[in-house]
C-alpha cells in the first residue's frame, strides 16, 4: 500500500474510533450506565498501554540483542520517572531526563 | 424595570424569552458565542493547562516528522485524532510496518480510556442539544475534562458550562495544532545528536510515573512492561497491544482480588 495513503487512512480510521469513544456514553449509550467490570478495567489502560509503549522506545537497543553495559536512556528515564513521580509535571520531567541523557552520553 | 433574574436569564436562553427572532446564521452564532464570557472565561482557563501541553505538543510534530509524516499530514494527525499518545503510537507503529489493522486495534486499545471520559460526562450534557454534544465529544481530552467537571458542579447551568467547556476545549485544540506543527519542523531541523527523539517516551513517563500510587496500577505497569519485552519476537509490532491487554486484565485482577481481601 502506497505510505501517503496509508498515513491518512490511519489518521482517519483512529481519528473515528476517537471520536466514537468520546461520544459513546455521551450521545449512543444515554440510557445505559457503565458495566462495573468495564469501569474498573479503563481504569487501567493508561498505565498498561503507555508503560508498553514507552519501554522499547528506552531499551530500544538492549532489547534488539545486543548486550549494552551501559544504556543513558534507561537511566535518564528513571531519574525522569522519579521527578515525574514527586513534580507531576511535564517540563520538569523533560527538562530532567534531556539533561541526564546529554550528561550520560557525553561521560560514556 | 426588568428584574435581574430575567436580564440574566434573557443573556443564557435569548431567543427562548424574546419574541420569536428570526433564524440565525452561523456567522451570528459564532459572533455570540465568542462575546459570552463563559466561552472567555472557558479559554482562559484553560491557558495555563496549555502552557504545560507545549512540550507534549512539540513531541508529538517530532514524531510525526521521525515517522515520516508530511507537514500536511502531521497537522491532519493533531487536527483529526487530537490525542498525543495515539498519534505517537500511530507514528511508531507506521515507523515499525505495521500493517493498517494492527495500527487501528492497537490505537483503539488505547483510545479505551475515553469511553471513562465519556460515560464520566454524559449526565452533564444531558440537558443540552444534540450538536452540542456532538461538538464538545470530539473535544473531550484529560485536560478540559477536569475543568468542564469542575464547572458543572460549580454553577448549575447546563448550557452556560457548555459554552465553558467549548472555550476550554477550543483553546486546547489551537495550541495542540500550533506546537505540534513547531514540533513537526523543529524535529526536521535539530540535529540528531541532540536525540531530540528521546523527548517522546519522557512524555509519556510524564503521564505514567504519577499514576504509580496504588498497587492494582503497578502491577498492570510492571506486567505490561514485561510482556512487551517478552513478546518482542511477535511480528507486526503485536507486542504492544498484547503487552497492554495483559496488563490491563492484570490490573483489574488485582483489583477485584484487593477487593475481595478487604471485605472479609
Amino acid at each position: 500500500m502506497d505510505a501517503t495513503l496509508k498515513l491518512w487512512m490511519v489518521i482517519f480510521a483512529v481519528g473515528l474510533i476517537n471520536y466514537l469513544s468520546r461520544l459513546s456514553f455521551i450521545a449512543v449509550f444515554t440510557r445505559r450506565s457503565m458495566p462495573p467490570l468495564l469501569s474498573r478495567a479503563l481504569t487501567y489502560v493508561p498505565a498498561a498501554m503507555l508503560t508498553a509503549l514507552v519501554l522499547p522506545m528506552i531499551m530500544g537497543d538492549a532489547a534488539a540483542g545486543g548486550a549494552v553495559a551501559f544504556n543513558p536512556k534507561a537511566g535518564a528515564a528513571v531519574l525522569a520517572g522519579v521527578v515525574a513521580f514527586y513534580t507531576r509535571s511535564t517540563l520538569w520531567t523533560l527538562g530532567t531526563g534531556m539533561a541526564a541523557l546529554w550528561l550520560l552520553q557525553a561521560l560514556r | 424595570m426588568e428584574s435581574k433574574w430575567f436580564t440574566m436569564a434573557r443573556r443564557h436562553f435569548p431567543t427562548r424569552l424574546s419574541h420569536p427572532a428570526p433564524r440565525q446564521g452561523a456567522g451570528s452564532f459564532m459572533r455570540r458565542l465568542l462575546a459570552s464570557p463563559d466561552f472567555r472565561a472557558g479559554f482562559v482557563e484553560m491557558l495555563p493547562a496549555c502552557l504545560g501541553l507545549i512540550p507534549f505538543g512539540l513531541v508529538c510534530g517530532v514524531g510525526a516528522a521521525a515517522a515520516g509524516a508530511s507537514w500536511l499530514a502531521a497537522l491532519g494527525m493533531s487536527a483529526v485524532i487530537f490525542s498525543g499518545a495515539a498519534q505517537i503510537l500511530a507514528g511508531q507503529l507506521l515507523a515499525g510496518g505495521a500493517p493498517f489493522a494492527i495500527i487501528v486495534l492497537t490505537c483503539s486499545v488505547l483510545g479505551l480510556r475515553f469511553l471513562m471520559y465519556s460515560a464520566a460526562m454524559a449526565p452533564y450534557l444531558k440537558a443540552l442539544p444534540a450538536r452540542w454534544q456532538h461538538a464538545l465529544a470530539f473535544l473531550l481530552t484529560d485536560q478540559a475534562f477536569a475543568a468542564a467537571i469542575r464547572r458543572f458542579d460549580a454553577k448549575d447551568d447546563p448550557h452556560g458550562g457548555a459554552r465553558h467547556f467549548l472555550g476550554s476545549g477550543v483553546a486546547l485544540y489551537l495550541c495542540w495544532q500550533i506546537t505540534s506543527m513547531i514540533g513537526f519542523f523543529a524535529g526536521n531541523l535539530i540535529p540528531a545528536s541532540w536525540s531530540l527523539e528521546f523527548a517522546v517516551p519522557l512524555c509519556f513517563i510524564a503521564l505514567v510515573a504519577p499514576l504509580l500510587r496504588d498497587a492494582p496500577t503497578i502491577l498492570a505497569a510492571i506486567v505490561a512492561g514485561y510482556a512487551v519485552v517478552a513478546l518482542g519476537g511477535l511480528p507486526m509490532k503485536l507486542n504492544l497491544i498484547a503487552a497492554g491487554v495483559i496488563g490491563i486484565a492484570a490490573g483489574t485482577i488485582a483489583d477485584l482480588a484487593r477487593e475481595r481481601w478487604t471485605r472479609r
